[in-house]
């Protein structure tokens, strides 16, 4: 993003205990930057990093307005009363003294927690990410937990949803938020078109304000849902105007709610609860929690074996005092990608046997232990071709599901483990990052590295592949994996010495897609 | 949820509070001769039986010209003679003003229909310029500062953006004073035609006990104040409209709507 700073701070340039790095991101009233701790343990609980969000509050600035003081003691105001798991925490607000320095003079510092992106850039990146059920039941407790706690977020939208390195999701951003006052909260009349209910598009407005309610937040979570399960806004509309006026004649009844067909089922009801046209109608966030939770399989009762949860997840459990104070929630649902596919949910075991059953049948002989692997691997990528099934089908292909497999013989350094990856090849793709490996692995190649690489590399070699190939493109691509997707390319579809291979992967594919799947 | 205002001609000669129609985007309205069957009656025997259709898109809106022979010409009051023309049969054009008059010519007089389009946005000042987006959080409130009705509200704000927070504020008459220079054709009715605008404009809630309209300008102008102050919709150096030589934008056509009377 090329938008100037709000407010231009130095790297390198101190305040309290903190050392600003790089700039994170910049709003409409502040900016922030990531920050280095410096000064020793004086207070223990501190971060070594943390977001330092800077708002131009000095008398110096010449933005110097009325309302953004405002604005900045809302959200201290929120952070200070309510610390909750799905909020992200404030650690301590600073002001700037130096004199030296007229824009920053004065500037209200908040210590917030570090996130690692936002949902916006997020989405920006991977529409309809593979998580986004579990994102959003995570959005949803947040919202659940700041209803409950008598507020009102009042702009909830991607850029105020912060993912922290767990990939977990915490609402941000309280500029807006207010606390209710009976039925209403008077919340400063800003809104983004977008996420903003029809009845409060053009309300009336008071000296206090604009009158919200917690259903308010509801509308803005049926949009963001539509957003990240189908890829779209859910009212039709190329700009925000076309939209907030489709908002305006479904809500007076001139029109109906028309929601993209890429909603899966269980979360069509959701988002029309949701995006109902008059407040009194829309779902309350107790029920919608309940709702979204299982349809997201979070469930409110621990269904999977922890045994059978890789250990680096586990680390996600121990955010905040989760147990303490959700008790709707029990632990498990907590960043754990527990969601595999709309109709998971209905699975009345819900474990791994069934893990992702809505796209990689469960009756065929894909051993239990690989399924999350699988499954998790084809949805880091967007393209509808990578499916588990493929995944699957690969594997069978190429080792029988054999971890050991070892053929050194193969030319150019030898091909292992149950994807028969060259290391030289996997070196590229074995990161999460999809930053290359210092260094050549060495075999062997285990299963819970082999595996995601090859959602990855696939992607990869989709977006490689021309679209003008005739054939079934989940098969050029598993072709594509055993030479490369220039070969394919160039011999304008699977090359005959890989066809043996294909036609097994069709094959396998074929068995291991669910009925009614493609 | 209405976006368009439509005020019809006035049919007495001392009423000021005429009905207004609400439109809401999608909406439609018809204008016509009284005793025809349309939604907004004209009482003259001049207009055609059914003249015309309003209809509300979004924040602007267009009109159908439904009679046989006569040219429609849409004004835009405070745009120095700028003005479209509608012909007759045309269906639908747009009008991108945000206060419009319709005159309709009939039988030697020309009767005015006003149409407000108060949900015309506005770049905001201090934005980076890309806050047209809907994904950034943007004021509810759009002003136009070129605009009359700006004038009016810098003028109501003048005393307390002066470092008085609790300075009473400009009777009607003092604004029509202090506006004159840079508009001379201003008057009570003028600015208090703009004071009613702008409670619409901002979506001002009528305040307890308040009637809708009338008179009673004391606690709409007290309010729009402090909404205009607490959001910022007026600064210091807004004030200089108050005082710039006066530009084509300020110019020369009376506000007051003197075809109305």
């Amino acid at each position: 993003m090329s938008e100037p700073y709000a407010i231009d701070v130095p790297r390198g340039y101190r305040v309290g205990v903190w050392e600003v790095r790089a700039p994170i991101a910049t709003g409409a009233f502040g900016s922030v930057y990531e920050a280095r701790r410096t000064g020793d343990l004086i207070g223990e609980d501190l971060p070594r990093t943390a977001a330092l969000k800077f708002l131009p509050t000095g008398t110096g600035t010449p933005r110097q307005l009325a309302h953004l003081r405002e604005l900045v003691d809302r959200e201290v105001e929120l952070h200070r009363r309510l610390k909750r798991p799905r909020l992200i925490r404030m650690y301590d607000t600073l002001t700037v003294d130096d004199p030296s320095r007229p824009a920053l003079d004065g500037a209200t510092v908040l210590v917030l927690e570090k996130a690692e992106r936002s949902l916006a850039s997020l989405l920006a990146g991977t529409p309809r990410p593979g998580a986004g059920p579990l994102l959003l039941a995570q959005i949803c407790e947040g919202l659940a937990q700041l209803h409950r706690a008598g507020w009102v977020h009042g702009d909830l939208k991607p850029a105020n949803v912060l993912l922290m390195k767990d990939g977990s999701a915490r609402l941000a951003d309280f500029n807006m938020a207010a606390e209710l006052e009976g039925t209403h909260a008077y919340t400063p009349a800003f809104s983004t078109p977008d996420y903003t209910p029809p009845e409060v598009l053009w309300s009336e407005i008071d000296e206090r304000g604009r009158r919200i309610r917690p259903s308010a937040d509801v509308w803005a979570f049926g949009v963001l849902a539509h957003l990240v399960l189908a890829g779209s806004f859910p009212l039709p509309g190329t700009t925000p105007a076309a939209r907030r006026d489709a908002a305006a004649s479904y809500a007076s009844g001139t029109d109906e709610l028309r929601l993209s067909p890429q909603l899966p089922d269980a979360w069509r009801e959701i988002v029309r609860a949701c995006l109902t046209r008059t407040h009194a109608d829309r779902i309350d966030t107790a029920a919608l929690l309940h709702r979204v939770e299982s349809a997201a399989g979070t469930g409110t009762s621990p269904r999977l074996p922890r045994g059978l949860l890789p250990q680096r997840r586990r680390t996600a459990i121990t955010v905040g005092s989760v147990l303490a104070t959700v008790a709707v929630v029990a632990a498990a649902g907590y960043g754990i990608s527990t969601w595999a596919g709309p109709d998971a949910a209905h699975d009345a075991k819900g474990s791994a046997a069934a893990y992702g059953a809505s796209e990689l049948r469960t009756d065929k002989g894909v051993p239990v232990r690989y399924r999350r692997l699988i499954v998790d691997s084809a949805h880091q990528c967007a393209l509808p071709e990578v499916t588990p099934a493929l995944v699957a089908a690969m594997l069978k292909a190429e080792s029988n599901f054999d971890p050991n497999l070892s053929d050194p013989s193969v030319p150019g350094g030898g091909e292992y483990g149950i994807a028969r990856w060259t290391p030289a090849v996997l070196r590229w793709w074995i990161r999460a990052d999809g930053a290359p490996a210092s260094a050549t692995p060495a075999p062997p190649l285990t299963p819970a590295q082999s595996i995601p690489a090859m959602g990855r590399y696939l992607c990869f070699i989709g977006n490689g592949l021309k679209s003008s190939l005739p054939g079934d493109r989940r098969v050029l691509i598993a072709a594509a994996y055993r030479t490369s997707y220039k070969k394919v390319n160039d011999a304008g579809g699977v090359p005959p010495k890989n066809r043996a291979y294909a036609a097994r992967v069709a094959h396998y594919l074929k068995e291991y897609t669910p009925p009614g799947g493609t | 949820m209405y976006s368009i205002v439509v005020v019809p001609p006035p049919t007495s000669e001392d009423e000021r509070n005429r009905t207004q129609h609400r439109l809401a985007p999608g909406e439609r309205i018809t204008f016509g001769r009284t005793g025809c069957g349309a939604d907004l009656p004209i009482a003259h025997e001049g207009v055609s039986r059914r003249a015309g259709e309003i209809g509300a898109q979004g924040a602007f809106w267009t009109l159908s010209n439904l009679s046989r022979e006569q040219t429609y010409v849409v004004e835009n009051p405070e745009g120095a003679g700028e003005h479209i023309k509608v012909g007759p049969g045309r269906l639908d054009a747009p009008v991108p003003f945000e206060f419009s008059r319709i005159v309709l010519p009939a039988a030697g007089d020309l009767l005015p229909i006003e149409v407000w389009a108060p949900r015309h946005d506005y770049l905001h000042a201090e934005a980076g310029g890309d806050n047209a987006v809907g994904e950034t959080t943007a004021p509810a409130f759009s002003v136009d500062r070129t605009k009359r009705y700006f004038a009016v509200l810098a003028a109501l704000c003048e005393p307390r953006l002066r470092g008085e927070p609790h300075a009473p504020l400009p009777t009607v008459d003092q604004v029509v004073d202090r506006l004159r220079p840079n508009w001379p054709a201003a008057s009570r009715t003028s600015v208090q035609w703009n004071i009613d605008y702008l409670a619409v404009k901002l979506r001002l809630k009528p305040g307890p006990g308040e009637p809708d309209q009338g008179p009673r300008l004391n606690g709409k102008k007290e309010s729009l104040v402090s909404l205009a102050l607490r959001f910022d919709l007026v600064r210091e150096n807004d004030l200089l409209v108050l005082t710039a030589a006066p530009t084509d934008r300020l110019g020369q056509l009376g506000r007051s709507g003197r075809l109305a009377r």
